[in-house]
C-alpha cells in the first residue's frame, strides 16, 4: 500500500473536517475535531475503499481518537492477510 | 382558539397496505395482537447485502389490482399509494362529484426508486444508449400523486410533499390546512414508499443504521431500523361537510405541529422535536395534560429513541410518566415517507377501538429511556386525546394531535 495506515486515516479526517492534516495526532480525540456519527461512517467508508476491509458496526462505537481507528484497521488488514 | 364546523377537520376514512397486509383490517388486526412484518428480505442474492431483515409487503400481486394498460406506468411505490387511497375512499363513501372537488397530498421520501434504478442498471451496468421513455413519468416523485389524481378523477390541488420519513405526516398537515382555509372540503392525504432496490439498501447500508437482527424500538439492545414499504392514507373533511353528508366519523384531527432542527442533517435534535408537540398541542387547543398516548416516531435507532424520549420529558414534564408511548414500526418497519400515514391510521383506531398498540421486541428499557411503552402486549384502554410524531433526517418534523369522537 502506498500510504501507510496512519496516514490514510488522518487524510480522510481532514478531508472530512475540511482541516490540515498536520493538526491532526494519533492522540487526538475524535470529539475535539467535532466528528458526528455521520463524518465517523464517512471517514471509515474512505478508509474502507483505499484498503479494502470492512469495518463491523459494532466497533464504530468504540472509536474515541484517531488511534483507535489505525489500530482498528491494522487489526482488521492482519486478519484479511491471515484469511 | 374554537373552530367551527368549517374549519374542524375530522377524518372519514382508512386505506393502507404495509408488511402487516394488504388492507387496514389486517394492518390493525396485527398490530393489537403485537404481529411482525419484519422477515428475512426477499428478492435479493444473500451475499450481495448486509441488510438481512425488511418488512416486505408480502402476497401482492400488482397485475390482480391494477390493468395490464395501466400497469406499465405504475412504479410500485405509485401501485402502494393507490391501493390505499381506494380503500380509504371506498370505506369515506365519497360521490365522484366530492371527489373531483377534493384535494390529494401524496407525501414520499424516495418517489420511483425501482424505475430509477432499473434505469440506471440499463445504462451504466448494460452499457446501453437509451433509457425507457417512461423512466420519467413513472419514476418521478410526484408520480405516485398523478396516479392518484388521473384513476380517481380526484380534480383539486394535487400534490407531493417529501420530507424523508416526516412525509406522510407532513403531507396531512398541508391537506388539513387546505380544508381549514375553505379551499377544499375533503382531502385525501398520507404517505407512500417503496425502498427495496438494490441501490437504495446499499445506501441505507452505508449509514449504519440498519439492524441486522431486529428492530427493537426503546430497548437497551436496540440495533437500529428495519426498512419496510407500504402506503397509508386517509380521508380528511371538514366536520360540517363530514355532517351534512351523514359519514361516519372515525377521529377528529385537532391540530398539526410543524418544525425544523435547523441543525444536523442526520443527528435528531430533542429541541426540535418538543417544538413540534408544542405547535401541534397549541394549534390544537389541547392542554399536554389530556394527552394519553402518542405514537412515537420510534425508530429503533440509538439516537432517535433517546432523543425522542427526552423530547416527551420536556413537552410534559411529569405528565410524561402518565403517558402510553408506543412505537409500531417494530411491527410495519420503518416504512419511510409512508411511515407517518401507517402510524396516524394505528393511532386512530387506537382512539376509536380503546386498544394501545404495544413496542413489541420490547426487550427492556434503554440508557435515557424511562416512559411507559407499552411493552410487547397491547392496552385496552378508552382514550380521548393521542399524538403521533413523525422526526425526519434533516430534522423535518411534523406531529399530530388526534382526538376521539
Amino acid at each position: 500500500m502506498a500510504m501507510d495506515i496512519e496516514t490514510i486515516v488522518k487524510t480522510a479526517i481532514a478531508n472530512q473536517k475540511m482541516i490540515d492534516v498536520e493538526s491532526i495526532s494519533l492522540m487526538t480525540s475524535l470529539q475535539d475535531l467535532g466528528v458526528t456519527s455521520l463524518d465517523a461512517i464517512t471517514i471509515v467508508y474512505e478508509v474502507e475503499e483505499i484498503c479494502d476491509i470492512e469495518v463491523p458496526n459494532d466497533e464504530l462505537e468504540n472509536l474515541r481518537t484517531v488511534q483507535d481507528i489505525v489500530t482498528g484497521v491494522q487489526s482488521l488488514l492482519a486478519k484479511k492477510v491471515q484469511v | 382558539m374554537t373552530r367551527d364546523g368549517n374549519s374542524r377537520v375530522v377524518i372519514t376514512g382508512l386505506g393502507s397496505v404495509s408488511a402487516l397486509g394488504l388492507d387496514t383490517d389486517r394492518f390493525w388486526t396485527a398490530v393489537k395482537t403485537g404481529q411482525s412484518g419484519i422477515a428475512p428480505l426477499q428478492g435479493f442474492a444473500d451475499a450481495a447485502l448486509k441488510i438481512k431483515l425488511g418488512a416486505q409487503v408480502k402476497g401482492f400481486d400488482a397485475a390482480a389490482h391494477f390493468s395490464s394498460r395501466d400497469l406499465p406506468l405504475l412504479d410500485r411505490y405509485s401501485q402502494f399509494a393507490l391501493m390505499a387511497c381506494r380503500e380509504a375512499i371506498g370505506q369515506a363513501g365519497l360521490e365522484p362529484a366530492v371527489l373531483h372537488d377534493a384535494a390529494a397530498v401524496i407525501g414520499t421520501g424516495c418517489g420511483g426508486k425501482e424505475t430509477d434504478e432499473i434505469t440506471y442498471a440499463h445504462l451504466y451496468k448494460e452499457q446501453k444508449s437509451r433509457a425507457h421513455p417512461f423512466t420519467i413519468p413513472k419514476g418521478m416523485p410526484s408520480a405516485a400523486a398523478s396516479q392518484v389524481s388521473m384513476q380517481l378523477s380526484i380534480a383539486g390541488p394535487v400534490f407531493t410533499v417529501s420530507s424523508a420519513c416526516s412525509s406522510a405526516n407532513h403531507a396531512i398537515a398541508q391537506a388539513a390546512l387546505l380544508i381549514r382555509a375553505g379551499v377544499v372540503e375533503v382531502a385525501i392525504a398520507g404517505g407512500t414508499d417503496a425502498p427495496f432496490t438494490y441501490g437504495l439498501l446499499k445506501a441505507w447500508e452505508a449509514l449504519r443504521v440498519v439492524s441486522t437482527d431486529n428492530c427493537r424500538p426503546f430497548s437497551a439492545d436496540r440495533s437500529g431500523l428495519v426498512l419496510g414499504e407500504g402506503a397509508g392514507m386517509v380521508v380528511l373533511e371538514s366536520e360540517r361537510h363530514a355532517r351534512r353528508r351523514g359519514a361516519s366519523i372515525l377521529a377528529r384531527l385537532a391540530g398539526s405541529g410543524m418544525t425544523a432542527d435547523a441543525g444536523h442533517i442526520t443527528d435528531p435534535s430533542a429541541d426540535g422535536a418538543a417544538r413540534a408537540i408544542r405547535a401541534a398541542l397549541k394549534d390544537a387547543a389541547i392542554d399536554a395534560q389530556s394527552v394519553e398516548y402518542v405514537n412515537a416516531h420510534g425508530t429503533g435507532t440509538l439516537a432517535n429513541d433517546r432523543t425522542e424520549t427526552e423530547a416527551l420529558h420536556r413537552v410534559f414534564g411529569t405528565h410524561a410518566k402518565a403517558l402510553m408511548v408506543s412505537s409500531t414500526k417494530a411491527m410495519h418497519g420503518h416504512a419511510l415517507g409512508a411511515s407517518g400515514g401507517l402510524e396516524f391510521i394505528a393511532t386512530v383506531l387506537a382512539l376509536r377501538e380503546g386498544i394501545i398498540p404495544p413496542t413489541i421486541n420490547f426487550t427492556g428499557p434503554g440508557e435515557g429511556c424511562d416512559l411507559d411503552y407499552v411493552p410487547n402486549v397491547a392496552r385496552e384502554r378508552k382514550i380521548r386525546v393521542a399524538i403521533s410524531n413523525s422526526f425526519a433526517f434533516g430534522g423535518l418534523n411534523a406531529v399530530q394531535v388526534l382526538q376521539a369522537i
